[in-house]
Formats: C-alpha cells, structure tokens, sequence
C-alpha cells in the first residue's frame, strides 16, 4: 500500500487560477521523493493538498489507505508532519515549546489550556532537539535562532510528532549552501534511520540528483517528468523548466547547463 | 513655453491622488461649518486669558499636609479598583476576544455578535454605568469596580480581538500543519503572537482606567473622586494640589512600569 496516493487532484483557486489539473502519484512508503519544477508550477499546492491546509477541488488524496476529509483532518495530520520554507515557527516561544507544539496532534485541548505537556512529551521533544543537533537552544527564543538553525527546529517539530510522513516545502529556498545541505542530510537521515517517508520540494537540481532516490517534475500544474535521478536528462529537465511560448530558449539551456 | 515642474506625486498623472485631496478638502470644510456650534471662539478665548492665570496662581498655595494620610488612604483605593476592574476585564475578554477577531472566531455570525456586545459595553463611559451599579448595589467601590470592568471589557475585548487579527498567518499555518486541534491552534499560535500588543494594550487601559476611578467618586463609587470634586467645590487649592499631583505621580510610575514590562516581552527576558 502506498503512504500517499494521489488521485487526479485538481485545485483551482477563487481568482480561476488552475494550479493542479489532474495528478496522479502513488508515493511508497519509506521513500524519498523531490519534486522539482519552475515557480507557480503548483509544487507547493501539491504538498498543502497533501497536509489539508488547501481542499482540492477535484480527486482524492490517501494517506495511508485513508481518504483525506474535512472529517480525518486532525487524526491524519497526526501522521503527516510539514516543514516550512519560511519555518512558520512561532517566533515568542522557546525553541524546546515549538517542538512541543508537534506533539499537540496527540493531546487534548483540556491540558493545552494551561499550556501543559506530559514528561513523557518533553521526553520526545528533547530526543528530536538532540536528533537535530540544538539541545543546548532549547531554551532560547526562536526567533534568536539563525535561519539553519530555525529550520532545524521545524524538522525537530517535525519528528517531535512521531509521523509517517514529513512534506518539506522549500525547506532550504532560504538557507546557505552549506546549511542547505546540512539540511537535506537531515531529512535523508531521517528516511534512513526511522523510515519515514519523506516528499520534498526543491529549486536546487542538484541536491535533487543527490538526495532523491525518485524525482517528479511539474510544470503548469501538471506531472511532466517521473523518473529516477539517472533518468533526469537535460531534455527532461528542459520539459520541467520550459516556459510557455518559448520554444527555444537560450537562457533556459545556460541555467541548466550548470544546475 | 510649456513649463516642465520638476516636483511631482508618484502617481501616474503625476497629480496628487484624487480621494486624499477630496478628504482633506472635505476634512477642512467641517471643521469651519462645526467650530461655531461647539463654540471654538479664539476671541473668547483670548478675553478669558485673565481668569485661567488666576485659577492657575491661586494653586500655588502651601499643601494641606494634615490631608496626607486620608490622601494615601483614598488613593490606594483608586489603584486597587483600578487593578482589580483592570484584572477582572482581562479575564473576560481573552475569550472574547479570540471570538471576536476574524481569523480565530469559530463563526461569522458569533463574530458579529461579539463585537456588537463589545461596542454596547463602551457605548457608555464609566460614570454613567457607575451611576447604574450604585442603583443596584448601593454606594461604595464595589459599583465602581463593576462599572470599570464592564467598560474596559468593551474596549480591551475590541483591542485584543485586533491584535488577534494581525498576527503572522505563517505560525499559525506551522502549528496547524502539525495536526493540533481548534484550541491548540489558538493558544500555541495565536495568543503567544499577540502577547506583545496584549501587555500594550493593558498598561494603556491600566493608566486610563485610574484616570476613569479618579472620577467615578463624584457618584458616591468609591476612589479619590469624591475628595477631587469635593475639594474643587469648596476652593480647598492646597488639597486639589495634593490630589491632583498623586495622580499625577502615579500615572508616571504606571508609565515607566509598562516600558520596562513591554520591552522585557517584546525582545525577550535579558540574559
């Protein structure tokens, strides 16, 4: 069974903007998945479809067997954590209570409204701080923090919650290189070791080529390319990054030489 | 010769945009059709130069110091109806607040109906709902602390629902994302947002709110008001010295506090 299966979803937008016409994906668990493609190409929809934060307008999505609701909406979000390219941590809080906020999908609002957790919470949250590496931040501020370092607090969310699955929009659109990669070890550590399945999506072809071991191009809202990492040629990656009305482009052959 | 200005608005005619010239325009003409019927009259103004100055000389008298203890006695009054109204409407608006704000109310229609209630709350100021809650239970603090409360609900309620409003959609998202539930959401995402402006709001409504019982003895609810009023009315100018400098030096005090304790929130506890 797949961990997430993705029945010809189509999302259109108030203003009439189609940003999915018609997926089809079937994403094996344990797996790590990159989806690439050009801005406005629908890759973020694509993953807030898949977490509930957007309805699709059309299709289903399953996340392990079970079709997404307005019903299950909670209990598979239990199952399916994010991780942000803007972080989306809530910067007044300590570090270690971000974390925390990651195991509030398995709580009730009674202690939430005191704003208390179980030993056995805090327990996870510092097992995933130190998976990270930011033990000794625990108590800072998040907004103290540096961008790599905020967003290794999203991805200790992330495993404070325990999922199946982790979406990873962006992760690293707005971290150095070297964070970057940092990054994205993490998350390949984290399909590794706990089997996690992992979906990312990425700007960088080249981190693409190294960590995925499936790639899914999209453009104009459409799948235009799946494919392992040696499959991706450089016509495919023109199909994925070709604009509309450019038939030949020289500036699209000259990014991609180096990408 | 065409004239070329070198001064232009960064607008496309390069003229200044068309509603802000009408508003003002329109700003300026109600104020010359409305100054007559509130009476601004400068020349009145000017002819009452005289008797303001001999008000103001006749302050400068050697203070009653014998008044000293039942000053300190009503004043402690004051700030505690001041904290306690303050306190009990913080209480009461947290939740309706988060009723009342847009992007954290279960409802649209509970929305409307939340802010309605607010604004009948503050429809009325402090003396008015004094003057009711003496009726109903008798002469004392007591009326004046309920009177406090139930105005400072209408208000603060409004303020936190605003501050609720424009907190950064992304966190909230970021916690949403993580599967917590409707109340999660709110008190992990939202309230820690909105903390800085809450504090804000309660030091403003705290500093008006001991303005607000420093009147509300004129109606027999309890605090300084009376003695103000009292002394006012029998030309007691080495009182109303006294009376009017604590209040006066505690409206300073309060002030100082609320810089330290919003800076302590908004950056952070210093290491």
């Amino acid at each position: 069974m797949s961990a997430i299966s993705i029945q010809s979803v189509s999302k259109r937008f108030p203003n009439g903007c189609e940003a999915l016409m018609g997926i089809n994906a079937e994403i094996q668990p344990g797996s790590f998945t990159v989806v690439l493609g050009p801005s406005g190409a629908g890759k973020s929809t694509l993953l807030r479809v898949l977490n509930g934060l957007e309805a699709s307008t059309d299709g289903s999505v399953r996340i392990g067997g079970e079709t997404l609701g307005k019903g299950n909406l909670r209990k598979l979000r239990a199952s399916v954590a994010m991780v942000f390219q803007q972080f989306n941590l809530v910067d007044r809080l300590s570090v270690v209570t971000n974390v925390l906020t990651g195991r509030l999908a398995h709580r009730s609002w009674v202690g939430s409204l005191f704003y208390l957790f179980r030993t056995e919470d805090m327990e996870v949250a510092r097992q995933a701080l130190a998976r990270v590496g930011l033990t000794d931040k625990a108590w800072s501020r998040a907004d103290k923090l540096s961008g790599g370092q905020q967003q290794r607090v999203g991805i200790a969310r992330a495993l404070a919650q325990r999922p199946k699955v982790i979406l990873a929009d962006e992760p690293v659109a707005s971290l150095d290189p070297v964070a970057s990669e940092e990054i994205m070890a993490l998350l390949r550590e984290i399909r590794d070791r706990d089997g996690i399945t992992v979906v990312v999506n990425l700007h960088q072809v080249d981190l693409a080529r190294r960590f995925a071991d499936r790639i899914i191009g999209m453009n104009g809202g459409r799948v235009v390319f799946d494919g392992t990492p040696a499959e991706l040629s450089p016509q495919a990656l023109r199909t994925i990054y070709q604009r509309e009305g450019m038939e030949h482009d020289n500036s699209l052959d000259l990014a991609l030489a180096y990408a | 010769m065409t004239t070329v200005s070198i001064w232009r608005w960064p607008t496309p005619s390069g003229l200044p945009p068309l509603p802000l010239v009408g508003g003002a325009l329109a700003l300026l003409g109600a104020l010359w059709l409305t100054a007559p019927v509130v009476e601004v009259d400068f020349v009145r103004l000017l002819g009452a130069l005289g008797r303001m100055v001999a008000f103001a000389g006749q302050m400068f008298v050697t203070p009653d110091w014998h008044y000293v203890p039942q000053l300190l006695a009503k004043m402690l009054e004051t700030i505690e109806m001041t904290v306690l109204g303050t306190a009990i409407a913080i209480v009461v608006s947290l939740p309706l607040g988060l009723l009342a704000a847009g992007n954290a109310t279960p409802h649209p229609l509970v929305y409307r109906i939340t802010r309605d209630l607010l604004s009948l709350m503050r429809a009325l100021p402090e003396l008015v709902w004094a003057l009711v809650f003496v009726s109903a239970v008798g002469l004392g603090p007591l009326p004046g602390v309920m009177a406090l409360a139930f105005v400072t609900v209408g208000f603060m309620g409004k303020f936190f629902a605003e501050a609720i409003e424009v907190v950064d959609h992304k966190a909230v998202e970021g916690v949403r994302a993580h599967g917590a539930g409707w109340l999660q959401v709110r008190l992990f995402a939202m309230l820690p947002q909105a903390l800085p402006d809450f504090v804000g709001t309660v030091m403003y409504i705290l500093d008006h709110n001991l303005r607000a019982a420093t009147i509300l003895g004129l109606v027999g609810a309890g605090g300084i008001g009376y003695d103000l009023v009292m002394s006012m009315r029998l030309f007691q100018y080495d009182r109303l010295l006294l009376i009017a400098l604590a209040i006066y030096l505690v409206v300073t005090l309060l002030d100082r506090l609320s810089d330290r304790l919003r800076s302590r929130i908004i950056h952070g506890a210093r290491a």
